[in-house]
């Protein structure tokens, strides 16, 4: 049985605590040697919930398996818990996007203090998964991101959690500001997963990750258990990304499904008129590949994206 | 003056985004050149005064023949915003000062950044009107990053009593300043009032200020009085003063008031109980240049901030 704790409590003006809790497991024996310690995250951003099923599926699993735990698990579901508990991506009344606050301070405003208060709950955790589902526009397969300086310690890990994509970027210095990118930093290896679409849950995917995640704690020896059989990642770097942006503005409908291969020129979806019924224009896929993202929220302006298309190269 | 679109961006429903633009003087103007940026959130109701007030006095100017070089306005950026009491872009809640430099291929937002960037481009001096990014509300100071591209000097022009000079953080690489700055143009930002609100007496400080910083720099034929001599201060001169606890936040002086060690700046009293929690004392002698001002307090919230010079 996990052990609940309070890592983080801050008093709200009206007689309420603003808490982040965790569930702790524990090996079950005597102390053992060199135990690896994994802290599971989900909730930084309030809108996001594949996480939460997640973080259950592991604690259910924990829970009847707790004799095979060889290291410390730490589950923290809600980060943003005044968020989650009222569908805002934001820590609310600052309105400031918690995973643009890392690594945070004391002496700063309510999110900074949140997110130095993570960063210490964490500190000394030798891994760390932090997972996101992408935003209430966009659909995601289940990924990973990394950034290319951490591509070496970062991608071998990675390849364990049974996902679908591992998105290698380039760095930009805003991401600095990132959960990820701090705990990195003071040598924790941090994993960005995104999966699924915002405000909703997509079982398969919770199930998916679940066995990645046994996996990657089979092979760092945190689970005394066997390395499933898990599929291996499609790599950014055999390919390129086609991005599709919605060139007028109206409502986007699509025509193929998540995650599905479209062939170059195929038609992606249609941006239509509801005022004078007109479509207005198609948007056509400019490489072949899987369409990895697709819009879930309709509405559109120009420059909104539609969809990504992964290719490998010819 | 020329009133004209610099970005236009339809809408799926609603009337299509106009950034408007208000140009004084001649376009092809041998003088300087400078623009000026207004509200680029929904809740710089200052800023938008502040520009739009700027807009009407060089109007008169104009027809007094006073304009030397080539001035441009933009009293709003983010009008979508502030029509409907958002702070960011209504539909991703993206900071449209998050997306510099821009980009012409990208989303939405980067989009509109990228095409207003593409107007601001090439003037030799930028100012930025911002409102706070907590819930403070500050003096009129100057908030200028160390980009390597900075001009202090000209700052100084403005006479406000303090610039805040000090290293940028990495989410302002993505801001306005920064990227106006690596395009060469003098770019500063100019940081007051209380967001969603127009405090009176900052904004006529901040109008004096740019008048007069128009008068020294050669764009208005204009005799200003003497503005203040400018403090340059970094992270070291700021004391910053902590509610300890939360509850109901009373203060009990204004930002500029010149406090000594030891004076009673406000307290907090328990929301429910209505017992005082805390006394907020000053530690240190110096000038409040900030104080919280939202009437509910957080715990660890910035209560005031005191700017010394030892
Ligand atoms: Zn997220």
């Amino acid at each position: 049985m996990g052990v609940i704790e309070e890592v983080f409590t801050i008093d709200l003006p009206v007689g309420e605590n603003f808490r982040i809790q965790r569930c702790r497991y524990t090996s079950p024996n005597a102390k053992v040697e060199n135990e690896k310690r994994i802290s599971i995250v989900s909730g930084i951003h309030g809108d996001e919930l594949e996480g939460q099923y997640l973080c259950f599926l592991l604690g259910e699993w924990l829970r009847t398996n707790s004799e095979k735990i060889r290291g410390v698990i730490d589950i923290y579901p809600a980060i943003n818990s005044l968020g989650l508990d009222s569908i805002s991506r934001s820590i609310p009344f600052y309105d400031v996007d918690l995973n643009r606050a890392f690594p945070g301070s004391k002496n700063d405003f309510l999110p900074a203090q949140i997110a130095d208060g993570v960063v210490n709950a964490m500190r000394g955790s030798d891994l760390a998964i932090d997972i996101h589902s992408s935003n209430v526009f966009l659909r995601e397969i289940p990924q990973v991101r990394i950034a290319k300086s951490q591509e070496e310690t970062l991608v071998p890990l990675a390849n364990l959690l049974n996902i679908d994509f591992v998105w290698v970027h380039d760095a930009v210095t805003v991401l600095e500001s990132t959960f990820a990118h701090a705990m990195n930093t003071i040598g924790t290896k941090t994993l960005v997963v995104e999966m699924g679409v915002g405000m909703r849950l997509g079982k398969a995917y919770g199930h998916q990750l679940l066995d990645g995640l046994l996996n990657l704690m089979a092979h760092e020896g945190i689970l005394d258990i066997e390395p499933l059989d898990v599929r291996f990642p499609i790599q950014s770097h055999v390919g390129e990304v086609a991005y599709l942006n919605a060139s007028v503005p109206g409502l986007f409908v699509p025509v193929i499904e998540h995650c599905q291969m479209v062939a170059i020129g195929e038609v992606v979806g249609h941006i239509v008129s509801a005022l004078s019924g007109e479509v207005l224009d198609e948007v056509i896929a400019p490489i072949g590949g899987i369409l990895f993202t697709l819009r879930a929220y309709p509405i559109v302006y120009e420059g909104s994206l539609v969809g990504r298309i992964f290719g490998e190269h010819q | 003056m020329k009133r004209f679109d610099i970005v236009t961006l339809e809408s799926p429903n609603r009337a299509p985004l106009r950034i408007e633009g208000f140009l004084f003087g001649e376009e092809n103007s041998k003088g300087a050149s400078i623009a000026i940026v207004g509200a680029m959130s929904g809740d710089h109701i200052n800023q938008l005064y502040v520009a739009s007030g700027l807009v009407e006095y060089l109007r008169i100017k104009e027809e007094e023949g006073k304009i030397i070089g080539k001035i441009l306005i933009i009293p709003a950026v983010n009008a979508y915003a502030l029509n409907m009491g958002e702070k960011n872009w209504p539909l991703d809640k993206t900071d449209l000062n998050m997306m510099f430099p821009g980009y012409h291929q990208g989303e939405t937002t980067q989009r509109i950044a990228a095409r207003l960037f593409d107007t601001l481009k090439g003037y030799k001096y930028g100012v930025i009107l911002e409102g706070r990014r907590d819930q403070g509300m500050c003096l009129p100071y100057v908030k200028l990053i160390k980009s390597g591209y900075e001009d202090l000097e000209c700052v100084k022009d403005l006479g406000i009593s303090f610039i805040h000079y000090r290293p940028y953080e990495p989410i302002e690489t993505a801001m306005l300043q920064y990227n106006w700055q690596l395009w060469e143009t003098k770019a500063f930002s100019i940081v007051f009032g209380k967001n969603g609100a127009i405090d009176h007496n900052d904004s006529d400080e901040v109008h004096t200020s740019l008048v007069r910083f128009l008068s020294k720099r050669g764009l208005l034929e204009h005799t200003v009085f003497e503005g203040r001599t400018s403090n340059i201060i970094d992270p070291h001169n700021m004391t910053l003063l902590k509610a300890s606890r939360a509850g109901i936040f009373i203060s009990k002086i204004r930002c500029d008031t010149h406090v000594e060690k030891g004076e009673k700046l406000g307290k907090i009293i328990d929301a429910l109980t209505g017992k005082r929690v805390e006394d907020i004392i000053a530690p240190c002698e110096g000038i409040v240049t900030c104080q919280y001002s939202h009437p509910l307090i957080f715990q660890n919230s910035i209560a005031f901030r005191i700017a010394s010079i030892e």
